[in-house]
């Protein structure tokens, strides 16, 4: 294998990771950006969405499609759980925590009873779809038949050849464009207006007449969307199972806290590139546990340097400079 | 004469004092009661012990929670993190000591010290650094998982075994069978307390009457008064001259002592130990549950809760329908939060002290007059 396969193969894993932790984070980091409140439940939300995700491609609807839906499950699904539970628990950090575990708790072990321990795995979209690196090939991207013509009679593929698929960049470049979306949505719509107006002085905003609980309902919903469009994204990499979830809320929360509050989008992108990296090459160097424990003794030195996350480190080095 | 009594007197007001609920002749003769009735249970009211010593050792997890996060404000979601440690520890020093010395004393020290010295490292750090709450309450969990899953893949007996104690994996220590029960004692006069038999039983409830009482006479000393100044305003107390992250961390570790404890005395009374089972995110989750519910800013509700939510979750988990146990514990805890936030008991024990404090104005009121 020469450095250019390595190389690309490291690039692969990084991107993979950061589209994964970008997925997983960016609800979470809309509700604790604007809220205050860390929802335990992320994960459940998660969940929700594979379960919509896998029943309606089971019964016929495109993936793109049944992505969608998840969205708009785990939306109503999060609208909810605000308007029943978590308005009651607003700047009660601790509080918000236990009540939002016990939320996570209820839910799974509900999916469990209804459901069953597990679902019948999803078929990854594009999976016949290979891209390949290294040996006499340079780089190609292969269809079935090409990648079969490839392949010697056990399956091998020919020396120095590496092969990856596409559904991982797929993936990737939704998770940019979500981040793109968010970010246009807060900068240049009325909501996003009312919704910064609000995360800056919840009681100002009140007194200028904006309905500060509405906007919090909505930041939930969307924030619980995009837990259900990452749920039903993972639903096709993943098998689903009521506790599938759980794993990603430690990642997801590792992830909002390294970016900090001030400002939750530059935060969430500093973070999963930080993250990200360190995640790959420990992963790469010693084993996907190791990369895991890399992963939050990174975060912990950060948050040891930078108590307030990288966009808090960020705004007081813009503040220090002026 | 009279130096000795103002010392037992100071004692009472120690174990009486604000910081406890329960105070004066009503609430010490219903605990002498319910102290009697317990010990009496297995042999006059038809309590199995080998069912109910399990809620004893939940009941000194919870006491260490409470102490945590009822008093010091500090919330931990991974508690059982400090079970598991001493659970382990007790298991492996107790299977290696065991030929030697035939008792285990040892063991029984190390899981209790091992968590303390655990937590005296992770909390210098967490509390030196002026971690925020949040950030401690979700570390400790992830902490508690990270040994989980180290714990699941040392299945090797050739790389993870210590001594004669293998770590087992996903298994647990084995051998389990060599994993002894707690034994006092030297040579030929040894008292060993086998975890399913009425002498664990006796034996863990004068242990925990005995942490309780003592819990309650720290939680009343200045230190007690200290924990709670921190927990409802750090600032202001450090601007009284205290250093509040040492206190913080002394607290860290009284509460790890107390779960390595419960963690020493569960091992010992199943001879087993898992790490699903001690490590796990359901096992940490429960804790949280029990002192929620139960009440978290008082000891006696705390473990109160544990033992009554562990009795209900035993009799929804053999009546029938086990799935929805823990559906059942999670929507306790939601609406106890929503609808008592300050715990049952804790709301239970107000009401009571308020109706007791009007019908003893109203007595001595008709007196007066």
């Amino acid at each position: 294998m020469n450095l250019g396969t390595e190389l690309f193969g490291f690039a692969f894993q990084y991107i993979d990771s950061v589209a994964f932790l970008i997925l997983s984070a960016i609800g979470l980091s809309i509700i604790f950006g604007m809220m205050g409140v860390i929802n335990m439940a992320h994960g459940e939300l998660m969940m929700i969405g594979a379960y919509v995700t896998a029943y309606s491609i089971q019964s016929g609807v495109p993936v793109p499609i049944a992505i969608l839906f998840a969205g708009i499950g785990a939306g109503i699904a999060g609208i909810i759980m605000e308007r029943l539970i978590i308005r009651h628990f607003y700047k009660q950090l601790l509080s918000s925590l236990v009540v939002t575990w016990g939320i996570s708790m209820v839910i799974s072990q509900l999916f469990l009873v209804l459901f069953g321990p597990t679902m019948e795995s999803l078929r990854t979209p594009f999976s016949s779809v290979k891209i390949l690196i290294g040996g006499d090939i340079g780089f190609a991207i292969l269809g079935a038949q090409g990648f079969s013509a490839l392949v010697d009679t056990s399956g091998r593929l020919p020396p120095g050849v590496e092969s990856y698929g596409v559904y991982r960049i797929i993936m990737f470049v939704v998770a940019v464009l979500l981040i793109a979306a968010i970010w246009a949505l807060m900068r240049y719509t009325e909501f996003g207006g009312r919704a910064r107006a609000t995360m800056d002085n919840p009681k100002m905003a009140n007194a200028l007449g904006i309905n500060t609980s509405r906007i919090y309902a909505y930041t939930f919903g969307l924030g619980s969307a995009l837990a259900g469009i990452a749920g039903g994204m993972f639903a096709l990499t993943a098998s689903i199972t009521p506790f599938f979830g759980a794993a990603y809320t430690v990642k997801a929360f590792i992830t909002v806290v390294v970016g900090g509050s001030a400002n939750f989008i530059a935060g969430l992108i500093g973070s999963v590139l930080t993250l990200g990296g360190v995640q790959t090459l420990f992963t790469n160097m010693f084993s996907v546990y190791i990369g895991f424990v890399g992963m939050i003794a990174a975060a912990f030195l950060i948050l040891l340097l930078m108590p307030t996350g990288i966009s808090g480190f960020i705004e007081h080095i813009k503040a220090r400079s002026k | 004469m009279t130096h000795q009594k103002s010392r037992l007197l100071g004692f009472v007001s120690l174990l009486n004092g604000p910081q406890t609920m329960g105070r004066g002749w009503l609430f010490w003769g219903s605990f002498a009661v319910f102290v009697m009735l317990a010990y009496l249970a297995p042999t006059h009211l038809g309590i199995k012990p080998y069912k109910v010593n399990e809620f004893l050792v939940s009941a000194f997890l919870a006491a260490s929670l409470s102490i945590l996060w009822g008093y010091g404000g500090i919330l931990s979601l991974g508690q059982a993190a400090f079970f598991g440690i001493g659970g382990y520890t007790f298991g492996v020093v107790g299977i290696n000591m065991w030929d030697a010395t035939g008792n285990t004393h040892l063991a029984f020290l190390a899981g209790i010290l091992i968590p303390t010295i655990f937590a005296a490292i992770i909390g210098a750090v967490m509390f030196f650094a002026r971690l925020k709450g949040v950030y401690v309450a979700i570390l400790m969990l992830v902490l508690s998982l990270l040994f989980e899953t180290f714990m699941l893949q040392t299945a090797n007996p050739d790389v993870y075994s210590i001594g004669k104690a293998m770590l087992g994996g996903s298994n647990g220590l084995r051998p389990a069978s060599a994993i002894p029960s707690t034994t006092f004692g030297w040579g030929e006069n040894v008292a060993e307390f086998n975890g399913r038999r009425i002498e664990f039983y006796y034996f863990v409830l004068t242990l925990l009457i005995a942490v309780y009482l003592g819990l309650r006479c720290m939680l009343n000393s200045s230190f007690g008064y200290l924990l709670v100044a921190i927990r409802e305003d750090p600032d202001r107390t450090a601007t009284f001259g205290y250093d509040v992250r040492l206190i913080q961390l002394a607290v860290f570790c009284v509460a790890a002592a107390l779960a390595g404890l419960a963690g020493s005395l569960d091992t010992a009374r199943i001879n087993r130990v898992d790490p699903e089972l001690v490590f796990g995110v359901s096992a940490n989750i429960m804790v949280v549950i029990w002192v929620a519910v139960g009440g978290r800013k008082d000891l006696t509700a705390a473990i109160l809760g544990a033992i009554t939510l562990e009795w209900m979750f035993l009799w929804l988990t053999t009546s029938g329908n086990p799935e929805y146990a823990q559906i059942v514990m999670g929507g306790i805890l939601i609406l106890v939060m929503l609808i008592a936030p300050e715990g049952i008991f804790i709301f239970l024990g107000n009401r009571l002290g308020r109706l007791y404090a009007h019908s003893a104005a109203f007595i001595s009121r008709q007196e007066d007059s």
